[in-house]
């Protein structure tokens, strides 16, 4: 090994050397072989089905976005509140939902909750049903970038005169007026007649960060209403899910302007730090303001999670998917050890070869790379089988009626975390079986030849 | 008692391959471990997707027939009863909602000033006629008579409501047993006077014990415009599909104003609430196929290795008069001995998992005879993923032993 290049073309041709002895051994140990790659690849299967899984739901809805959303909490809560959690509730009562929209320091900001309501088409004999609704503000639309494909969102204007304007999902624009552009057409809402502003285009960020309750894999609602002029609708459907302090859980059922209720959504823009840090100190004054009036009993406790930190701090990923997430891989956990088993047992049986080696002047160096290189490769094959058995898995997860079927799409990024995964675990059940053949001694496998 | 001889020299021989067999031994024990404690959680959702909610549940259905306030509509909230109740096939009608479906869940007291709260309790309210048409089973006292139902136009916040509780709830609020006559409270401000037991009343089935903790309240409905849901029971449940339609055809009818929007059997509203339990099942139902397929994979591959390793050794064995029988025996037994030192180290890797799994997911404790289960399981396995080598080593001919290898 003179030169520095000479000694890497000796690496590089040792391990196209190594490869082929490993193609040779593995193909003359074919059941064993065969054994080895199909349980990495069951192995593989299994936990990268469930990281794509995992992955997907773990994702980023709004990328690009999400860095300048925030969630503002405050606690309005009573002194004294056996069981309570120790963190503000997530939702606003009626009347810090009102002010804080008032609070204008933010440069958009959307409040909102959801319920569904009777509606007709606005001509003689129309039938009537019932659609899910978003009741909001207009920089709703903005702030999350909903795309529209007619029309546009409502002005802060319309919020503030409480008019009779809906924004129309794709679907329902679809079932309704037979899906063209119905822009200023009417339509009948809970007996109140409503002119069509805008329809967007599919839009479903997952998670559904904006509102959690219940669930963060739902659909999006069918249509979006001024909230202010919701309230005023003639309605008694529930106001989004509740949570009320007190004896009586239901007390806002009907009336949710009482002060124990919290269930409206309420999100900001803030595009700065120093934007984001000007608000956390209006909400504190906020709440401190509040406590003067009597209004809340608690002193200030804030909170301005940006959207990721809202999502994890909501736990949003399913627990059945965490949990399965754990089994697979201590599937993979399994696979491997069944696989540094059957290694011992092979590189045992090439004990002869490897003797035979040693004694022509093979390093114990040699060897140990020889084996890992030959566990490389049964990982390779094992990732390769296992990459099918994966996007088998995801296609089964998507024939579940689960909320978050949808979201179990092959990645291409999960293509090389498969294999990435399959080659390092294997190399790693590789390394003891193969620190066990390089201690073989020359002399004695020599002998019994 | 051959095989009782055999088992010296069985661990004899696999003293000399310590390696592997220490490396089978923790495979079969982790996949115990996992195995167990996956049969407990799917056959636990399996347990529950069975239990009874305690009512009449195969002739039940449900009508969502929604009123939109502000809307004229001639129907009454008697004369939609009426209408149900004269559809041929319905032998019950009631306005309320069944099990399984938007149940209140509330906190009860048994003292007025409302200071501790003894149990949340599944809440079912409904117009005359509820508690014959969910079917239930009055063990004790009676069901409300008509003319005690408090009117519903001209209740107050004081007027006091006749109930049914559930046995398990009677026993919750009153240890003494004694609940008949019980005065009890939940957050609204009616007493409520608790004036018959009944046997089960499950709101939702989640596993816990206050899933059986119900109050049933009648009220008489009388001209007053309600929407929400109509529930009817069919006399004969193999017609229940067809009466269903066709009671929410007249009651569409008698209402022209409300939106009906949807139609539930109540075997339907059990399959929904159940839906995504069952389907996590079946993940792990394929995920436990898995770990099967590749712990047989893992000993039937050591086994053939051992087989091919050992040829001559067999070879002289048979020469010395040993038959195939014996060999046979030789690797099933040998299999028995390290599936059950697995089984043994997994029984313990079984119960850390579990309680892993207590802590982290909110799971109940691990049954030892779930463990049974998984034991019994990775014996029959092993056993199947040895015969194969097994066979082929006792095929071996004595003549191998006079070759060199």
């Amino acid at each position: 090994m003179g030169t520095g290049t000479d000694f890497i073309n000796t690496r590089v041709d040792m391990f196209g050397y190594y490869l082929d002895l490993a193609w040779r051994s593995l193909r003359h140990h074919q059941v064993l072989a065969a054994l080895m790659v199909l349980a990495i690849a069951l192995g593989i299967g299994a936990s990268v089905t469930m990281l794509a899984v995992l992955h997907n739901l773990s994702g980023n809805p709004l990328p690009g976005r999400s860095g300048v959303l925030f969630h503002p909490q405050v606690d309005p809560r009573p002194a004294k509140l056996s069981g309570a959690d120790v963190e503000p509730p997530d939702d606003l009562t009626y009347i810090d939902a009102v002010n804080l929209y008032q609070l204008g320091i933010a440069p958009r900001r959307a409040v909102m909750s959801s319920n569904w309501l009777p509606v007709r088409a606005d001509a003689p004999d129309s039938p009537l049903a019932m659609y899910t609704d978003r009741a909001t503000t207009a920089d709703f639309f903005a702030m999350f970038g909903v795309p529209f494909l007619y029309g546009a969102a409502w002005s802060a204007q319309d919020d503030a005169s409480h008019a009779q304007v809906v924004v129309l999902s794709r679907a329902m624009n679809q079932k309704l007026f037979g899906g063209g552009n119905s822009v200023g057409r009417t339509l009948v809402i809970a007996t109140k007649t409503f002119r069509v502003a805008g329809v967007i285009d599919d839009w479903n960020p997952q998670p559904r960060f904006y509102d959690v309750n219940g669930g963060a894999f739902g659909k999006p609602e069918q249509m979006y209403l001024p909230f202010f002029a919701w309230l005023d609708l003639p309605q008694d459907y529930g106001y989004g899910p509740m949570n009320c302090w007190g004896n009586d859980p239901n007390a806002g059922t009907h009336d949710p302007r009482v002060q124990q209720c919290t269930w409206a959504q309420f999100w900001v823009q803030l595009d700065t730090p120093a934007q984001a840090a000007d608000y956390r100190a209006a909400l504190v004054q906020y709440s401190a303001q509040q406590h003067q009036l009597g209004r809340f009993q608690r002193d200030p406790d804030v909170r301005l999670r940006g959207l990721l930190d809202w999502l994890d701090y909501k736990r949003v990923i399913p627990v059945t998917v965490r949990m399965q997430t754990w089994i697979a891989f201590g599937v993979l956990l399994i696979c491997l050890v069944n696989t540094v088993g059957l290694m011992v047992a092979k590189f045992l049986r090439k004990s002869g070869e490897i003797g035979v080696r040693r004694a022509l002047g093979a390093s114990r160096r040699d060897v140990f790379a020889q084996c890992l290189i030959e566990a490389g490769v049964v990982g390779l094959a094992g990732g390769l089988l296992g990459l099918p058995l994966a996007w088998l898995g995801l296609w089964m997860v998507r024939q579940q009626p689960v909320s978050f079927a949808a979201s179990a799409h092959f990645d291409p990024s999960m293509l090389g975390v498969a294999l990435l995964l399959a080659v390092l675990s294997s190399l790693l059940a590789g390394v003891w079986p193969a620190w066990r053949a390089s201690r073989v001694a020359p002399a004695l496998q020599v002998k019994s030849l | 008692m051959r095989i009782h001889l055999q088992v010296r020299p069985i661990l004899a021989a696999l003293h000399s391959h310590k390696a592997a067999v220490v490396l089978l031994v923790l495979e079969i024990a982790l996949t115990m471990a996992v195995l167990g404690n996956l049969v407990f959680i799917v056959y636990g959702n399996i347990q529950r997707a069975h239990v009874p909610t305690g009512v009449a549940e195969s002739g039940i259905g449900l009508i969502q027939s929604i009123g939109v306030i502000g809307q004229d509509n001639p129907g009454t909230a008697a004369g939609n009863i009426a209408v149900l109740r004269a559809v041929p096939g319905v032998a019950d009608a009631a306005y309320g909602g069944p099990p399984l479906w938007f149940v209140q869940s509330n906190p009860v007291f048994v003292d007025p000033s409302r200071k501790q709260a003894l149990a949340k309790v599944y809440e079912f309210q409904g117009s005359q006629g509820l508690v014959s048409t969910l079917g239930l089973r009055v063990i004790q006292g009676r069901a409300p008579a008509r003319d005690e139902l408090p009117v519903a136009e001209n209740a107050t916040k004081d007027t006091e409501v006749p109930v049914l509780a559930t046995q398990a709830l009677a026993s919750r609020l009153f240890a003494d047993g004694h609940a008949l006559g019980k005065v009890i409270y939940d957050g609204g401000s009616n007493p409520m006077r608790i004036v018959g037991i009944v046997d089960h009343l499950r709101g939702g089935i989640t596993g816990r014990a206050d899933d059986d903790y119900a109050l049933v309240a009648e009220f008489l409905l009388g001209n007053q415009n309600v929407g929400g849901g109509f529930m009817i029971r069919a006399g004969d449940p193999a017609h229940l599909p067809e009466v269903l339609a066709a009671a929410a055809a007249a009651l569409q009818k008698a209402n022209p104003g409300h939106v009906q929007s949807k139609l539930y059997t109540m075997a339907e509203l059990r399959e929904n609430y159940f839906r995504s339990d069952l389907a996590a099942g079946r993940m792990l139902v394929a995920i436990m196929l898995i770990l099967l397929v590749v712990t047989a994979l893992g000993v039937s591959g050591l086994a053939s290795f051992w087989v091919q390793q050992r040829r001559r050794q067999i070879g002289m064995r048979r020469a010395l008069g040993a038959t195939r029988g014996d060999i046979l025996h030789y690797f099933q037994v040998e299999n028995f001995l390290i599936v059950s030192a697995g089984v043994l180290l997994g029984a313990l890797f079984a119960y850390a998992l579990n309680l892993f799994l207590m802590h982290r997911f909110e799971l109940a404790h691990l049954p030892a005879h779930y463990l049974l289960v998984g034991a019994l399981a990775l014996w029959v396995l092993g056993q199947l993923a040895v015969l194969g080598p097994a066979l082929r080593a006792a095929a071996v001919p004595p003549v191998v032993a006079t070759r060199s290898v």
